[in-house]
């Protein structure tokens, strides 16, 4: 408690940091373009897809997170044209298991029968499947890990910990 | 005719001018100020202010587009600076960027630059041990460079100075090869470095594990919060700025403390082109400057100059400095300017485990590591190669997360962390020999986007480095398997030579003119108003990190120059 004070109180005293100055940011924002790398269906079944990897429990989801728009900026930024590609295949081919299988859209299709399609694409044989899903799954769960909600209510990160001890108990539970 | 005063001559003169902003520039520019000399910090790059300028050193983890991992189109645009550990989405706006600062590699030396106010002071590591008596004597007992013109003795009252001001932190260890300084309460090992510590004195005579020293305020004195710092918040993210000032940067220490004087005009902006000779006066008059918006030329005047722009630009603005007196740079009677360029060599890794102390683990963060000081060679010769290494050593609790299963199942794996062993780690910092076939030089057609000359880099490691290398792995190995670790793995990165950021020489000290360029007081022996205190002024490198030798002899040789000055010397 005594810590998002503290928090708080510096921000304010040093004056909100809404947004980097220009000589900062020029070096991404000019190279990041607007718009995102999968059609709207897509991403909309790549937010369905993190959200099956972690889904809501008593805690919010994957997809609630906004996990899935965090994927595909990573994919769009930070991969290279193969990958980019392989993201918007994987998530058709996906989809078209779907309705072969289920006879539904992945976003229609039930939690089991999505839970289904996609342990058999990590189990399965299918490199390029495999690869694809291998790089979903990661960014999903960092990008789980590193959200505010996980970081700041389960994970409990602390900016400033003004503190260094280098032999205490390991808490039990 | 509004312009007329500020184009004058005289409203461009100043007692001295400081040529970069940096860690020796910083300091050169405070002792200048506080003397009363009218001081010019000239500094190619932008104005970053203390706080004011720091846009990402509140940042949380997760307002990171990227969460610190490199954009493509930032990494191929930038294939050096991307190449430095600390070049990050939260950093990278401090580093001079490769296609806008172009140099010529005529063998692959990775040149990390920071330029803007404080250099390259903001994105540094802060570890900060003296030298040795060692370290000085080492080129005339080993015979691989030139003597040294000072001793420790010479330079031990202006460690104290600039330590007391800077805050460092580190612990007594009373140890011949590192000698102690004035320091605030030291970081806390933690329970395998203790561990370790034990064992290696146990093992060993002349090894010791100690905790590092650092340029940060454990505990703030009077004149840390005269300068407006305070207690460093063990944030760990320095290279973004510290709020607290929490760590010593030109920023948040010696450029705001010499604009307290009224002394210092900082002038960002400002490209030195080169050092102005007079021959009549046979002394420098002053700098020629191009102004980084405009591409116009400027000079400006001065009885005394420093030129602290880092090492390897020092060099190239003496290159650059002809006249007829000096057709081939700014005292360079001898021909060696450019030349005996060496740095330190940080390649090797030894990595293990530990399977003790399962029931603890580590609380908080800590900005600093263990150290081992530089045990090879240091008494007498005893290996085959020359001089040696020091090494980092840090050990931490392994933790990870079940990432297995998709689903609620792998939601929980993620959410409860698993203790594994501890892990151990340390890297080599090595001393590399400097050799006149390490050169840098000016290329004689290629301009850089500034009209400056590109500077040709030609430096590469030799068969020294690479025993000292074998030799680094193997006794850190024996010293880690003796301490009963596991899994003790060792590895050789082969990183291009500089990205170790300590490069040095060029403009060496010495006693003889004929094989150096700069006297015991760091000045030009041949234009006695003209200092270079940075990197470039290093004869030897020795294995400590570099940066706090620079301040210290910054401080010194302005106290030599003030003085000459009065004594109408200069
Ligand atoms: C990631 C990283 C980690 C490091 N870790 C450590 C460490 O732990 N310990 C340590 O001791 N050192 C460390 N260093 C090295 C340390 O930063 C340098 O040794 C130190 O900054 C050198 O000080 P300087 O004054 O020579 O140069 P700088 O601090 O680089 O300052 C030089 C200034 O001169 C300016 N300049 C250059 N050319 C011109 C020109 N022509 N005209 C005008 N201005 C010019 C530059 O823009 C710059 O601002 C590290 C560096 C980096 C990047
Ligand atoms: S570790 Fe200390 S100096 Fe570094 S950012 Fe944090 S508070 Fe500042």
């Amino acid at each position: 408690m005594e810590r998002r004070g503290a928090l708080k109180s510096m921000a304010v005293a040093m004056g909100a940091m809404a947004g980097l100055p220009a000589w900062a940011s020029g070096w991404n924002k000019s190279a990041v373009a607007k718009s995102g790398l999968l059609a709207a269906d897509q991403s909309k079944n790549l937010a369905m897809i993190v959200e099956t990897i972690i889904p809501k429990t008593d805690t919010p989801g994957a997809g609630e997170l906004g996990v899935g728009d965090f994927v595909q900026k990573m994919v769009k930024d930070c991969y290279d044209a193969k990958a980019q590609a392989s993201l918007a295949s994987g998530i058709s081919n996906i989809d078209e298991q779907s309705v072969q299988r289920f006879g539904k859209s992945f976003t229609d299709a039930s939690k089991e029968q999505r839970l289904q399609i996609l342990s058999d694409i990590e189990k399965g044989s299918d490199t390029a499947q495999k690869g694809f899903f291998s790089m979903v799954k990661n960014l999903t769960i960092q990008g789980y890990m590193t959200s505010e909600y996980v970081m700041t209510n389960i994970t409990h990160y602390e900016m400033i910990p003004a503190r260094y001890h280098g032999c205490v108990p390991v808490k039990k539970g | 005719m509004a312009n007329f005063n500020i184009d004058s001559k005289k409203a461009r003169t100043y007692d001295a001018i400081v040529i970069g902003s940096g860690i020796s520039g910083g300091w050169s520019a405070k002792e200048l100020t506080e003397r009363g000399l009218k001081t010019l910090v000239l500094e190619r790059g932008r104005d970053v202010q203390h706080i004011k300028d720091y846009p990402t050193t509140n940042m949380m983890p997760w307002e990171f587009e990227h969460r610190e991992r490199l954009p493509k189109e930032i990494a191929d645009a930038n294939p050096i600076a991307a190449r430095c550990y600390n070049f990050k989405e939260s950093s990278m706006h401090f580093f001079a960027k490769d296609n806008e600062h172009p140099y010529i590699q005529e063998k692959p030396f990775d040149w990390l630059r920071g330029y803007q106010v404080g250099g390259k002071s903001l994105l540094w590591a802060r570890q900060t041990q003296r030298w040795s008596k060692y370290d000085f004597e080492g080129p005339a007992r080993d015979q691989f460079a030139v003597e040294w013109p000072i001793g420790y003795d010479d330079i031990a009252p202006w460690y104290s100075h600039v330590e007391k001001f800077a805050g460092i932190t580190g612990n007594k260890d009373g140890i011949d090869a590192l000698p102690d300084g004035e320091f605030l309460p030291p970081h806390e090992l933690n329970c395998v470095e203790k561990y370790f510590k034990e064992q290696v004195s146990k093992q060993y005579k002349d090894r010791h594990i100690i905790i590092g020293r650092a340029a940060h305020i454990t505990e703030p004195q009077q004149i840390h919060l005269d300068q407006g710092r305070a207690k460093c918040q063990h944030r760990t993210i320095c290279e973004r700025g510290c709020p607290f000032g929490g760590y010593f940067s030109s920023n948040s220490s010696t450029i705001p403390w010499a604009a307290k004087t009224g002394n210092m005009t900082l002038r960002p902006h400002s490209v030195v082109h080169s050092i102005i000779y007079d021959d009549k006066k046979q002394k420098a008059s002053g700098v020629r400057v191009i102004d980084a918006n405009t591409k116009q030329m400027i000079e400006f005047y001065a009885d005394i100059i420093f030129l602290n722009a880092a090492a390897l630009n020092s060099n190239l603005v003496l290159l650059n400095s002809t006249s007829s007196r000096f057709p081939n740079g700014l005292g360079n009677d001898s021909g060696l300017l450019g030349k005996y360029i060496a740095f330190h060599n940080y390649r090797a890794t030894v990595s293990g485990q530990y399977e003790g102390f399962l029931d603890s683990t580590t609380d908080g963060k800590r900005p600093n590591g263990g150290y081992i000081p530089r045990f090879r060679n240091v008494y007498k010769q005893e290996t085959d190669f020359l001089r040696g290494y020091a090494a980092g050593f840090s050990a931490y609790r392994m933790t990870s997360n079940d990432r297995d299963g998709l689903g609620e199942s792998l939601k929980a794996g993620l959410h409860e962390t698993k203790y594994g062993n501890w892990g151990v780690g340390s890297h080599m910092m090595g001393e590399t020999i400097p050799k006149e076939s390490n050169y840098v030089a000016l290329d004689q057609n290629e301009k850089d986007p500034f009209g400056m000359p590109k500077l040709r880099i030609s430096v590469d490691y030799d068969d020294n480095d690479e025993k000292m290398i074998k030799d680094y792995m193997e006794q850190v190995s024996e010293m880690f398997t003796k301490a009963g670790f596991t899994n003790v793995r060792t590895n050789d990165n082969h990183r291009n030579p500089g990205n170790d950021i300590h490069e040095m020489g060029g403009v060496r000290m010495g006693k003889d003119p004929k094989t150096s360029l700069l006297n015991k007081w760091n000045q030009l022996h041949h234009c006695k108003n003209v200092f270079v205190t940075d990197g470039a002024s290093m004869t030897s490198t020795a294995t400590q990190n570099p940066s706090l030798t620079y301040m210290a002899l910054s401080a010194r040789a302005v106290d030599y120059a003030v003085k000459q000055r009065k004594a109408k010397n200069l």
